[in-house]
């Protein structure tokens, strides 16, 4: 299992959330590389299901991925709100399509709690540890464990 | 050793480029023989000087040791004093291959034996000299310093040699430390300074006086001293090496002595010996030069030293360097990677400035226009970067391009060398060198072409023996071209040897159980030469080390193939061989024909790309058929399977609702469907259209009655088939790019690029395709029906027919089989005698018929030019005029032989919707000239007199029954017709008596004829009947087969002729 975050110095972590299916997740902050709503998606037949399909970034091709389905929830519903997270994963891009994204959060380590083994029907192993919030729980996504094929 | 990473590097590199053009120069210079081209040599010589310069500093000694001697060869070559002949060009061409080895594997190059190659040099040296002097070559003397140093292990040799030539020596010391890297400089240019005003004789780098880390100063000084040879006087010198004048030592002749003992262990080179006292007494090397003096004041004391340890020179420089090498750079530095830095063109990297800096300009120019809202200003600025970046990739494109005559180059050697070898001579002919290739396509096709050109070598040149008996010339000659054509690379290797020949090599393929004899009979004489491509062949009898080397040709084609090139082969036996190898000029951009299914486009590589194909929607019926589920289509009479990319990839189609504005999945299926309702009628189709009231008509033609199929034809390997896509688009030329990891499992497609439009398009894998579909079970089913085919065409009695006209809308048809030939004749050399037409022809008299003499058709429109179609009847030839165009084709007999049926037309079919009459040819002849018969009409008389003879006649065709039938009655006989081989069986066990011969058809339902003559053959009651097999189509393997149950004779169906004559001589009428 990996670390908590990728910067192990710092006490201070900060996480960038979103929804996805109905949950709020978050991912460090560090390892996203930016945030945007290009929809020029061309489809790839014969990939695996949760793949929306890949995208011109800049020049390069990105994999973008419906983290809904990944994650075993509901499918992104197509709307205005929804973003692409483009994550820096094993060397490559890669694009995770959520249905909508909110607040940059700032807690400290110690107020990350361990992921119980399932989280609104997710499975617990996508998680590094759930975040409490005054009214709300996040879940923090490891983001290499989701992105194993 | 010297570890400093980047001047080794930087050393490696000069190397091996000096080295690059040596092997080119030297083989000129053999080939000039005594007129020495001084130019050529001095080049040479300056590489291997080059080269030793730096190999001393950098404390490489045995590559030192190696360039030395060549320089002294090159050296008396220069000085005319040696006639470079083929023996010393080969030694010299070896020691340099030696040389480059070292450099290329610097790292041991010290541990490496070369006394095979020295030896082999000083010979060389040697055989020049005096006998007093020869011992000076290898002699190795000390020059002893007045403040009692001694620089150590110099060749006398190349003293004397200085001194002969009138230059000062000197002893340069300078400090790497205070000269060189506190001044900013660097030691290769140091020495390269050096030699614009003299010649370096030795340098290397004083470890022994550096100290180590455990002397409490520190090393504060690492001298580097340098041998110089100049005819600058001492004076200048200090001005010249910018040091101070004490770092200067003249060398006198007193200086020098020989160093004893040593000489005979050239070898470890003098700093090892110096390095050992300094390890073994930690007190000697001090930081300060002047201390270190002490250590080797009396020479003979050296040698002891060496004897106590033996350790190398490593050892040393390991406690001199601050032992913190990274890993990374040392993997840098022994892993070797060969080739990673790219030599540019300057020019070519100013271009690429300028242009960057344009963009950046074009860039700043657009953000302005954009921010005023300045659409003409956008505008031009976009044309702009559309220029530049078209010019950029152009030139970056251009930084990645190398001439091919880096690998040209090479073969002269190698054919040179090749051919001494195998005593032949050869002359190598290089073509196009300027040719430019990616770098990356340039490394992998060196090594078939090695291969290639090996092959023509060895196996293709004959001997200079039997080239004579050949009366060719003794010289073979070989040919290396490279060009451009059409976007690709074309390389050509052609030989005039011995040539390919067809048949040996297929024996051979046979032998080594490769192919089949079945398969040979069916070849031509090309494919049977392409056999030498398959794995596991070789035509040479003896495999020899030159080009049998357990690589085949077969790896050379998977090479090329795999750089997605083309190999083509072509030869003319005892004449030569042309090898041709096509290549794209770079493998990052890729000519791609663009499709699309649904909204998706699909790069298709142009490399697999055979042809495309449209099928008219109201063709689509004829053309495309159904075996088993696979559809295929023929093409050019061969059935091509068919795969529907968007059934392959199982893509959903949809469309845009136009109520709700959201994607839909279409509720018809797929493209296969409509296939399937392929008799619908367009009718049908457009009130199916309408039906489904599609509003995109236009974005969406399949929905459209008119929409044809789109059929791209590609070929991958072993497969060919048919891709149907929705839309054929542009060809463009695309850059590959790598997909995610999330998509290497899709097999489909070899990777994506991006469009114009900046959209993303997938480029399909032509070859996964074809394995996904399981294609070769579509091929084989390909297969069946075209066996199931044959069968059936057989079987409904094919017929080739020859059509022409009569008049303008008149079409006929005769049987191809009794035609002789077409002839075309002048009108006016037509002769008229009486009421018949004869032309002179081949030295008789050609009678000419016109079909309008016997039956009732139109007269032939007077032209200048007559075709005439000329048969032969009763051995005599004569000539139907006819009007053109006259063509052959193959149909299914389907006659009517009542509606139009006439004198000397046996009935009327339709032929490309033309009603077509069937002339009777030889009720023609029969009734223009009645008295060529008179014989036969005695026959048919005497049989009606003597006892008619009776003929069993088994024909499933009613025309061909009715007919030969006639045919056969008009002859006088009687004939007992049967429609299939049983019913002949059972007529023939009931008439038994009666037959006198029986005639039958070979492809019949129920029994055909085959089984019908056994059964004959092999029932004694029968067996003395001869049986003559009516056939249409007369294969040896047919005939074969025949003859093995009993068929006594063969004959083609409507050769009236032949068939009443054979009749006639079974029954001895």
């Amino acid at each position: 299992m990996n670390d908590m975050a990728v910067d192990a110095t710092s006490n201070d972590l900060e996480f960038s959330t979103f929804y996805v299916g109905g949950a709020l997740c978050g991912i460090n902050i560090l390892n996203i590389q930016e945030i945007n709503k290009h929809f020029e998606i061309t489809k790839v037949p014969q990939a695996a299901d949760y793949i929306e399909g890949i995208l011109n970034l800049r020049g390069h091709i990105v994999t973008i991925i419906d983290l809904g389905k990944k994650l075993g929830l509901d499918p992104v519903t197509k709307d205005k709100d929804n973003r692409n997270i483009i994550v820096n994963s094993e060397d490559e891009h890669i694009g995770l399509l959520v249905d909508a994204i909110s607040d940059v959060v700032l807690a400290q380590r110690d107020d990350i709690e361990p992921a119980p083994s399932n989280i609104g029907g997710v499975k617990g192993k996508y998680f590094q540890g759930v975040l409490k919030t005054e009214n709300q729980l996040i879940g923090i996504l490891d983001i290499d464990e989701v992105l194993k094929e | 050793m010297f570890e400093d990473d980047e001047t080794l590097q930087m050393y490696i590199e000069e190397s091996l480029d000096h080295l690059a053009d040596i092997e080119s120069d030297l083989l000129t210079i053999e080939e000039g023989g005594e007129n020495i081209d001084l130019d050529l040599v001095n080049n040479v010589f300056r590489a291997a000087h080059s080269v030793k310069g730096g190999a001393g500093f950098m404390g490489l000694t045995t590559i030192k040791d190696l360039a030395h001697h060549l320089e002294n060869v090159l050296g008396l070559v220069r000085n005319n004093e040696l006639v470079p002949d083929s023996t010393r060009i080969s030694v010299l061409l070896k020691g340099f291959d030696e040389l480059e080895n070292l450099l290329n594997n610097i790292e041991t190059s010290n541990d490496v034996d070369i006394s095979g190659h020295v030896q082999a040099l000083e010979n060389i040296t040697k055989a020049t000299l005096p006998a007093e002097q020869q011992d000076m070559v290898s002699e190795m003397v000390d020059i002893h310093l007045r403040d009692g140093r001694v620089f150590q292990q110099v060749s006398l040799y190349e003293l004397e040699k200085y001194k002969a030539e009138g230059k000062n020596l000197f002893l340069v010391e300078y400090d790497l430390i205070h000269d060189i890297q506190r001044k900013d400089k660097n030691p290769i240019e140091v020495l390269n300074n050096l030699q614009k005003t003299g010649t370096i004789v030795e340098s290397r780098i004083d470890f022994e006086s550096v100290g180590t880390l455990e002397t409490p100063a520190g090393p504060n000084r690492i001298p580097f001293q340098v041998l110089f040879a100049s005819i600058i006087e001492y004076d200048m010198t200090e001005t010249l090496f910018d040091i101070s004048s004490q770092f200067i030592h003249a060398v006198s002749d007193d200086m020098v002595a020989t160093a004893v003992e040593l000489t005979d262990e050239p070898q470890p080179a003098a700093p090892v010996v110096k390095e050992e006292a300094a390890a073994a007494s930690p007190v000697q090397p001090t930081p300060v030069m002047t201390e270190a003096v002490a250590t080797p004041q009396a020479p003979p004391m050296q040698p002891a030293a060496m004897e106590t340890e033996q350790p190398t020179p490593q050892v040393v420089t390991e406690k001199v360097t601050k032992q913190a090498q990274s890993k990374s750079m040392e993997k840098d530095l022994i892993g070797g990677k060969p080739q990673t830095s790219l030599r540019v063109n300057v020019g070519l990297l100013d271009t690429l400035m300028n242009l960057a800096g344009e963009l950046v300009l074009s860039r700043n120019q657009l953000l302005q226009g954009i921010n005023s809202s300045n659409v003409k200003a956008t505008e031009l600025s976009s044309q702009r970067i559309d220029m530049i970046t078209s010019e950029l990739q152009e030139a970056i494109m251009r930084t990645r391009m190398q001439p091919i005559a880096n690998i040209l180059n090479k073969f002269t050697r190698v054919v040179r060398d090749l051919s001494q070898q195998l005593g032949k001579s050869i002359e190598l002919d290089i073509q196009g060198k300027d040719v430019e290739l990616d770098k990356t396509i340039l490394e992998s096709i060196n090594d078939p072409l090695t291969h290639l050109v090996r092959n023509s070598v060895d196996h293709g040149i004959e001997t200079p023996m039997e080239r004579e008996q050949m009366a060719k010339d003794p010289t073979g000659r070989i040919t290396l071209k490279a060009f451009h054509d059409a976007g690709q690379v074309n390389i050509v290797i052609s030989d005039d040897g011995r040539g390919l020949e067809p048949n040996r090599i297929a024996t051979s393929a046979i032998a080594k159980g490769l192919i089949t004899d079945a398969q040979v009979a069916e070849m031509s004489d090309k494919r049977k030469m392409e056999l030498i491509f398959l794995p596991g062949f070789s035509t040479a009898k003896e495999v020899t080390d030159v080009s049998g080397r357990g690589v085949g040709m077969d790896v050379v084609v998977t090479n090329i193939e795999s750089l997605g090139g083309i190999i083509e082969l072509d030869s003319t036996p005892g004449q030569g061989t042309d090898i041709q190898i096509k290549l794209p000029l770079t493998l990052a951009i890729i000519p791609s024909q663009i499709t699309s299914v649904g909204n998706e486009r699909y790069a298709l590589p142009q490399v697999n790309l055979n042809e495309l194909l449209r099928i008219p929607a109201s063709q689509i019926k004829e053309k495309i058929e159904k075996v088993g589920d696979a559809a295929v289509v023929r093409l050019r009479g061969e059935l091509l399977p068919l795969l529907n990319l968007a059934e392959m990839l199982g893509i959903q189609r949809t469309y845009v609702d136009p109520v709700d504005k959201t994607e839909k999945v279409d509720r018809r299926q797929n493209l296969a469907d409509r296939r399937s309702k392929k008799h619908m009628t367009t009718e049908d189709a457009m009130a199916d259209e309408t039906e489904d009231t599609i509003v995109e008509r236009g974005d969406d033609r399949r929905y459209h009655s008119s929409s044809a199929m789109n059929i791209a034809v590609v070929s991958a390997g072993a497969f060919k088939y048919g891709l149907v896509v929705d839309q054929l688009h542009d060809s463009e030329e695309i850059v590959v790019k790598p997909v995610g990891r999330h998509l290497k499992k899709c097999a489909a497609y070899a990777g994506a690029t991006i469009m114009g439009d900046g959209k993303v398009a997938l480029i399909l894998d032509i070859s996964n395709l074809a394995q996904m579909a399981e294609l070769s079970t579509i091929a084989e089913a390909g297969q069946q029906a075209k066996a199931a085919e044959e069968e059936a065409a057989a079987n409904a009695d094919k017929v080739a027919l020859l059509t022409f006209k009569n008049g303008e809308s008149e079409h006929f048809a005769a049987p191809l089989s009794i035609v002789e030939r077409i002839e075309r004749i002048q009108t006016d050399t037509i002769e008229q005698i009486g009421d018949r037409k004869v032309v002179q022809y081949r030295g008789g008299s050609l009678p000419l018929y016109e079909l309008s003499q016997v039956a009732d058709v139109e007269a032939l429109p007077k032209r200048e030019q007559q075709e005439v179609i000329v048969f032969k009847v009763k051995d005599k030839e004569l000539g139907l005029m006819v009007t053109p165009p006259v063509d052959a084709l193959e149909v299914t007999l389907d006659i009517d032989t009542s509606t139009l049926k006439q004198t000397a037309v046996s009935g009327s079919m339709i032929i490309n919707d033309h009603t077509t009459l069937l002339v009777d040819i030889f009720e023609l002849v029969k009734t223009m000239n009645p008295e060529w018969f008179t014989e036969e009409a005695k026959v048919a008389k005497n049989m009606a007199e003597e006892g008619e003879k009776i003929l069993l006649f088994a024909e499933d065709s009613a025309f061909f029954r009715n007919q030969v039938k006639g045919f056969m009655e008009e002859d006088g006989f009687k004939v007992i017709e049967a429609e299939d081989g049983l019913i002949a069986w059972e007529l023939l066990k009931e008439r038994v008596d009666e037959i006198d011969l029986v005639v039958t058809d070979l492809e019949m339902p129920n029994m055909d004829g085959f089984e019908l003559t056994k059964r004959i053959k092999n029932d004694p009651k029968y067996s003395h009947l001869g049986v003559i097999a009516l056939t249409s189509l007369a294969s040896e393997a047919h005939i074969e087969k025949g003859k093995s149950v009993g068929i006594d004779e063969y004959e083609i169906k409507l050769d009236r002729e032949k068939l009443m004559s054979i009749i006639r001589k079974y029954l001895n009428l």
